[in-house]
């Protein structure tokens, strides 16, 4: 009696690691499984996403300060910027619509967007419409060939101007 | 000897090849006893997604309108005309106006099958959505379809995205400010909106690398989803116990259960009995289906019933869409130019009252209200749980739910009618008389 139920339980204790061995190899191939699904699918939005555009640049060169006498506001359409010269200081306001990216055009106020209606004073604050948020305005450099340059990568501050 | 039979063998091979042939392909005579309807249904590839008898509710016009069938066979008019148009357009922001334009001009049923397509891609966001109607508005959702539900809210949401993506394809300035400013809502998505933006455009504006990702969403990404959608909205049709219908059915199943025991005496045996002899065909559907045995039922064969009616959809189907075609040409704007949006851009109608929310709010009207709007249509089936009302349009007991839908319903095509008819330039309202 006492050699079957010592064979009893070992045969039990064998069941025993038997089974938790097999709880953990489940356990491991499932987290290899659902990991590789995770991973692949991760890798496939990396892929998805481009390393760079083929799209306009967002650095670019827009021609000599005198281009732009003073006073004037020259709306860049292609570029989605406008030029605003005052005496010898410049300065680039995007005229992408804040709201939903419709171009603004320039009207005597300021901007005036055709899609839904925003407005924006001379500065592109809105003042009146949907839009969410003023016209940003971009950092603007003197190249050593003295072009003007407008870096729509980098948004400055409201009323930051270059002096040319 | 030999040679004779061998000779005959292949005389008779050759008499019978017609025969054999046919056979070999159609299992079954024209079926004229109900063992060979139910055979025609069930050795067929095409009709076996039939279940052999269906309840002759599934049959009544009034009560589906066949509106999922509708769009289901408009999705079949747009994949087919859909592959036809691919053979001549190209995704490349230099030529697709000027293949839109050879459609036109010069390729034979050209302009037709353009028109095709975009008459049924119309047909089908707007089938789709009061199919999702129907399906409310007789409690059709409630268990055991809660899934099938939502998985039909999912190709609600796919069949939109679908007609989003194909309407920048022409690249014409409607689709350009179209898709400019439906991105833009995308981009007030809060913390990955801007990801989600740049991810569908590839680019921060709208430009030849949209065009090729949308194309490919188009043809290939979307239409894959709906139709793995669309199987398994089908199976579950049948696993979830058919099409839905009206309580009454159930009790009188129940009533069928007891009636072998009318004395109360023998109630105790006869009721095992009974129930041994009501078991679906089908193996475990849920709910009461198909019986065998003699008992009194309210279902037909699929064979020829379901199928005519079918059939007869298919039909109205194919030819409205040929006859809409034939009168009234998809509609081409000038080029895209990048710098002079036409004022007012205005989206699709479908999309029409959601402009109409965004020039509100950005957030609210182009993600927060049409975000909570999804996520009720997707929690209805869990929140609503009364059981009561199914398979019956309005049903009084449904009163609150039918007339909150209802009022929803009516709000966004309120605001469709306004977006359409009510805004002018820079968005501002006008009278349209």
């Amino acid at each position: 009696m006492p050699i079957a139920q010592k064979a009893r339980r070992e045969a039990s204790e064998v069941d025993d690691r038997v089974i938790a061995r097999r709880r953990l190899l489940t356990w491991f191939s499932s987290v290899g499984l659902f990991g590789s699904a995770i991973l692949s699918a991760f890798s496939n939005l990396v892929f998805i996403k481009p390393r760079a555009t083929y799209g306009q640049p967002a650095r670019f060169a827009i021609g000599k300060p005198d281009e732009f006498p003073p006073g004037t506001r020259i709306s860049l359409d292609v570029r989605r910027v406008c030029v605003v010269r005052e005496g010898s200081k410049v300065a680039a306001i995007s005229t992408t619509c804040t709201h939903l990216g419709c171009i603004v055009g320039v009207s005597d106020t300021g901007f005036a967007c055709p899609c839904h209606g925003s407005r924006f004073d001379q500065d592109g604050n809105v003042t009146g419409g949907p839009a969410p948020k003023p016209l940003p305005w971009f950092k603007v450099s003197l190249k050593p060939n003295g072009d003007l340059e407008i870096d729509k990568g980098i948004e400055v501050p409201s009323g930051t101007y270059y002096n040319v | 000897m030999s040679d004779t039979t061998k000779q005959s063998g292949v005389w008779t091979a050759v008499k019978e090849l017609p025969g054999n042939v046919w056979s070999s392909i159609f299992r079954n005579p024209l079926p004229s006893s109900d063992l060979e309807r139910a055979s025609t249904s069930f050795t067929n590839f095409f009709l076996h997604i039939h279940p052999v008898k269906v309840h002759k509710n599934t049959l009544r016009p009034i009560y589906t309108m066949g509106l999922g069938l509708i769009s289901f066979f408009l999705f079949l008019i747009l994949v087919v005309t859909g592959v036809l148009l691919m053979f001549y357009y190209v995704p490349a922001t230099t030529q697709a106006y000027d293949r839109m334009l050879d459609l036109r001009g010069s390729v034979a049923f050209g302009i037709f099958l353009r028109n095709m397509h975009r008459w049924s891609a119309h047909g089908m966001v707007a089938v789709v959505f009061l199919h999702l109607c129907r399906v409310f508005f007789t409690g059709a959702y409630k268990r055991p379809r809660e899934f099938n539900w939502v998985l039909g809210v999912l190709m609600l949401l796919v069949t939109l995205f679908l007609s989003f993506t194909g309407y920048l394809l022409p690249w014409d300035q409607l689709a350009f400010w179209a898709i400019t400013v439906g991105t833009s809502i995308a981009g007030y998505a809060p913390l990955v909106g801007q990801q989600i933006k740049f991810l569908l455009l590839g680019d921060t504006t709208v430009g030849q690398e949209a065009l090729l990702r949308f194309y490919v969403l188009h043809v290939a990404v979307l239409p894959s989803t709906l139709v793995l959608l669309i199987a398994v909205h089908f199976w579950r049709i049948r696993k979830d116990g058919g099409l839905s219908r009206p309580e009454k059915t159930g009790t009188e199943a129940l009533t069928m259960r007891s009636e072998p025991a009318p004395n109360v005496a023998v109630s105790v045996t006869a009721v095992p009995v009974a129930k041994k002899r009501l078991y679906g065909l089908q193996g475990f559907v849920r709910g009461p289906f198909t019986k065998i045995g003699n008992v009194p039922d309210d279902s037909v064969f699929s064979w020829p019933n379901l199928l005519i009616a079918e059939l007869f959809v298919f039909v109205m189907t194919v030819a409205i869409i040929l006859c809409v075609s034939l009168l009234f040409n998809a509609p081409l704007e000038e080029p895209v130019n990048v710098m002079h949006p036409p004022n007012p851009a205005k989206a699709p109608w479908y999309f029409l009252g959601l402009q109409e929310m965004v020039s509100y709010s950005a957030f609210w009207g182009g993600v927060g209200i049409p975000g909570l709007f999804v996520a009720l249509l997707l929690g209805v089936p869990y929140f609503d749980r009364n059981p009561k009302g199914v398979g019956r349009w309005f049903a009084r007991e449904r009163l609150l739910a039918n007339t909150i839908f209802l009022t929803l319903v009516l709000v966004n095509v309120i605001f469709i009618v306004i977006g359409t008819f009510f805004r002018g330039p820079n968005w501002s309202f006008v009278s349209p008389w």
